[in-house]
């Protein structure tokens, strides 16, 4: 165990000389773009999405990917002269909506200069013009590797671990290990942190971090999830299945959004933020009404959605078909002659035809 | 051109130049026409490339991969699917394959967060919760208990979810090809959690997975003890990086998303813990507005692969042989049956191959074809009495918003000119 720690905390100071070494680095800057992910892509085939593909930027005016529909204010600033380099893009990542006001990219901004300087390094290596510019001063690479992947001691006489299994393997799990990892949050309110946030500190955060994929009011951007609304419309044809319509507890929107969001940044929000964002998306959801409201470890468990009672357990197999357990039909089963009644051909939506799918979704 | 290649007559320049060539006289035979120049197929009455000059050494593809006469067979996704290729899903191109085993680099793929990346040096699993001893085991700890290998089909409850609202995608990849079936190798989820040891009021299992979506899904004592699995081989070698290399979760019979992939913790507690992806997901929207939850089990289906609206028939009338897949999170499959008529009369299929519980099963259907057009279909029988429904049966009982586990009797329309349609029918 103790070798195991010293082991780990070897690698830890190889990889943090390493950083200090160099400049702006590839590898962290790969990590960081994580954050730009959701709605950027970059490298072979990328294509815009939420933003603009960010191939070849470097020389790019800004506001001038043909297709992608960006906001007045951006084209307005590659028209006022804003081209995309190393300068201006440093400025422009630190706090997009200062450097570009009326920007739709809805991100923040990157706190720590490291990470502007990696992740434009990284965009660098997607840029023909850029690319021979990258990496002349590569880190230590290899003896970082060497340090992660230390080969296991060959069979050493390790004592076995204190517990009653059978096959005493394993070890015991530390406090603070199962404190960093045991993070989810069950309706009756197990698991849920200590802290607070407000209706209006919500709006702050979820305006900077949600509203990119989930829109200003939660009524989403292209394919991503619908968050509000669509109350009332569980029995219609096309339902809207929304936190404040469908989901039985909001202690799950509190465990998924510390758990997975934002997407590509996960971990990212306190206690408290997450808090705050979910006490905005009851507000969103007309669950409470007043932007003063706070939630809190407290008063969580008081709050219900209105569809909590509308989930049932699995019945199926008391459904006809499966209940009277018939002799499986073997003749003359159906009268003749059996009809065709619908085609995909009809609206065939199969990759590579033309339309866009409208009859299904998978999640 | 030509006087470049006469001088270096490469071996590619001269089989592309025969196979040019023997397509132009293949053609010619098959269409009567003008008089082959050699009495036969010039495949076989002249000599090959392949048959004169040395192939490839055999280290060649360290890996060896599929034949470049396989390239089209691939996972394909769906793009207007879903908002983002990072948390999507792509299909198994099951009108190519045969037998039951489906080869690892084309299972088909479901993340929530992307592909995770994981040194399995750097992998622990966890177990915490209502146990005696929360525990840590490393990836090599994990190896030293008692392993199990094992068959099971891995299938999403979203599987033909397009379909709810009639025949839409044309394609048994696209309509059933979020299924797979792999030999699973790993330790019995039962030996690590009584390694730990399970408190009386221990009654779920809460799974995580450890990439940044960290998957979650909650699991019944009872099933958690029976058969699951906690996988680190599939088809004998480590799990695909894709499919939760180095450490996946294997659950028989029971929807995909439960298959924790990248897993690093075990929680077990008294109650489930109603995650996203079992309340806001994978929770089965009834007509009536209520929704069902918990609904693990996959049921009973089956589907013809061949010929299917991607692999249309290209022969002649005569013999010709209807294969497909059968399989059911209830146990064994013990009978399919086909029908040509669009499910007036069945005829029982032949099962070939290994029959295991919760497993993909083979079957196919040897018959004379007479030129026509035919509405095929198939239905399987598990071993517990259940039979396939039809879509019109399980619309009747559950409307077209369930989304989730849609196994209704696919029918597939064949033109007399092979080719085939995805239908429905009276």
């Amino acid at each position: 165990m103790l070798k195991f720690l010293k082991a780990g905390l070897l690698g830890a100071a190889v990889v943090s000389v390493a950083w200090s070494a160099q400049a702006a680095d590839v590898a962290d800057g790969e990590n960081v773009f994580r954050k730009c992910a959701a709605c950027h892509s970059v490298g072979e085939g990328a294509k815009s999405r939420v933003g603009p593909h960010l191939n070849d930027l470097f020389g790019r005016q800004a506001g001038t990917i043909d297709g992608f529909k960006y906001s007045a204010a951006m084209v307005a600033a590659g028209e006022g002269g804003i081209v995309w380099d190393e300068q201006t893009l440093t400025q422009y990542l630190v706090k997009p909506r200062d450097f570009v006001k009326g920007s739709r990219m809805a991100f923040a901004g990157l706190r720590k200069s490291a990470d502007v300087a990696n992740v434009i390094e990284y965009l660098k290596t997607f840029d023909e013009k850029m690319a021979s510019t990258v990496g002349q001063e590569q880190p230590a690479e290899e003896e970082v590797e060497t340090a992660m992947a230390e080969t296991p001691a060959l069979a050493a006489d390790v004592p076995l671990p204190e517990h009653d299994g059978q096959f005493k393997l394993g070890r015991v799990a530390t406090e603070d290990e199962i404190a960093a990892w045991d993070m989810d949050v069950r309706p009756d309110g197990l698991g849920l942190p200590v802290g607070s946030g407000t209706v209006a500190d919500g709006e702050v955060l979820y305006t900077d971090n949600c509203a990119v994929c989930h829109g200003d009011f939660g009524e989403a951007v292209g394919r991503w999830p619908v968050l509000a609304g669509g109350q009332g419309t569980l029995e219609d044809d096309r339902p809207e299945k929304t936190i404040g319509s469908y989901w039985p507890y909001l202690s799950t929107v509190y465990d998924y959004v510390r758990r997975a969001m934002p997407f590509g940044n996960a971990r990212s929000l306190s206690d408290d933020d997450v808090y705050a964002i979910t006490a905005y998306l009851l507000y969103l959801n007309d669950v409470v009404d007043d932007e003063e409201f706070e939630l809190s470890n407290e008063n969580f468990t008081d709050i219900h959605l209105p569809n909590e009672d509308n989930f049932i357990e699995d019945d199926r197999l008391e459904e006809a078909h499966y209940a009277d357990k018939k002799e499986a039909c073997m003749t003359d089963c159906k009268p003749a002659p059996v009809e065709i009644t619908m085609r995909a051909r009809v609206l065939d939506v199969t990759p590579d035809s033309d339309e866009e799918g409208a009859g299904g979704e998978i999640d | 051109m030509s006087d470049k290649n006469n001088d270096t007559l490469d071996k590619t320049s001269a089989s592309r130049r025969r196979f040019l060539q023997a397509g132009l006289a293949g053609g010619a035979v098959l269409a009567g026409a003008s008089a082959a120049r050699a009495a036969g197929d010039p495949l076989i009455t002249e000599v090959q490339d392949w048959n004169r000059y040395l192939g490839d050494g055999v280290d060649a593809n360290p890996y060896g991969m599929p034949s470049e006469f396989e390239a089209h067979v691939v996972r394909r996704d769906v793009p207007w699917l879903t908002a983002d290729p990072v948390s999507s899903i792509n299909f198994t191109p099951l009108h190519e394959l045969d037998g039951i085993i489906t080869p690892n680099g084309v299972c088909f793929e479901r993340h929530h967060g992307g592909t995770a990346i994981i040194n399995p040096a750097d992998h622990r699993l966890m177990i915490n919760g209502l146990v005696d001893t929360p525990l840590v085991f490393t990836m090599q700890d994990l190896m030293r208990f008692p392993r199990e290998n094992r068959v099971y089909f891995l299938e999403c409850a979203a599987n033909s979810g397009m379909e709810w609202r009639g025949s839409q995608l044309n394609g048994c990849q696209f309509t059933h090809g979020m299924v797979h079936c792999v030999a699973y190798t790993g330790v019995p989820l039962k030996y690590l959690l009584e390694e730990a040891g399970v408190k009386t009021n221990g009654k779920w299992v809460l799974a995580e997975g450890a990439d940044a979506a960290a998957m979650t899904r909650s699991i019944p004592m009872d099933k958690a003890l029976d058969d699951c699995l906690v996988a680190f081989k599939m088809n004998g070698e480590a799990l695909r990086p894709e499919q939760g290399y180095p450490l996946r979760l294997v659950v028989p019979g029971w929807e995909g998303n439960m298959w924790v992939k990248w897993l690093r913790r075990l929680e077990v507690g008294d109650e489930p813990w109603a995650q996203r992806e079992e309340t806001s997901k994978y929770t089965d929207l009834l007509a009536n507005g209520k929704a069902r939850r918990h609904t693990w089990e996959m049921e009973v289906k089956s589907v013809i692969t061949n010929p299917s609206p991607q692999a249309p028939i290209t022969h002649g009338r005569g013999q010709m042989v209807i294969s497909g897949l059968a399989w059911s999170g209830y146990g064994r499959i013990q009978r399919v049956d086909v029908s040509i008529d669009g499910g007036r009369n069945w005829q029982t299929a032949r099962l070939d191959g290994p029959s295991l519980p919760k497993a993909l099963h083979r079957f196919y259907h040897d018959f004379q074809w007479d030129g026509s057009e035919m509405l095929i279909q198939s239905r399987a029988i598990d071993e517990g009495g259940y039979i396939q429904p039809t879509k019109d049966e399980l619309r009747a009982a559950r409307g077209e918003n369930s989304i989730y586990h849609n196994n209704g009797i696919q029918t597939w329309y064949v033109k007399a000119d092979g080719v085939v349609e995805n239908v429905e029918v009276s």
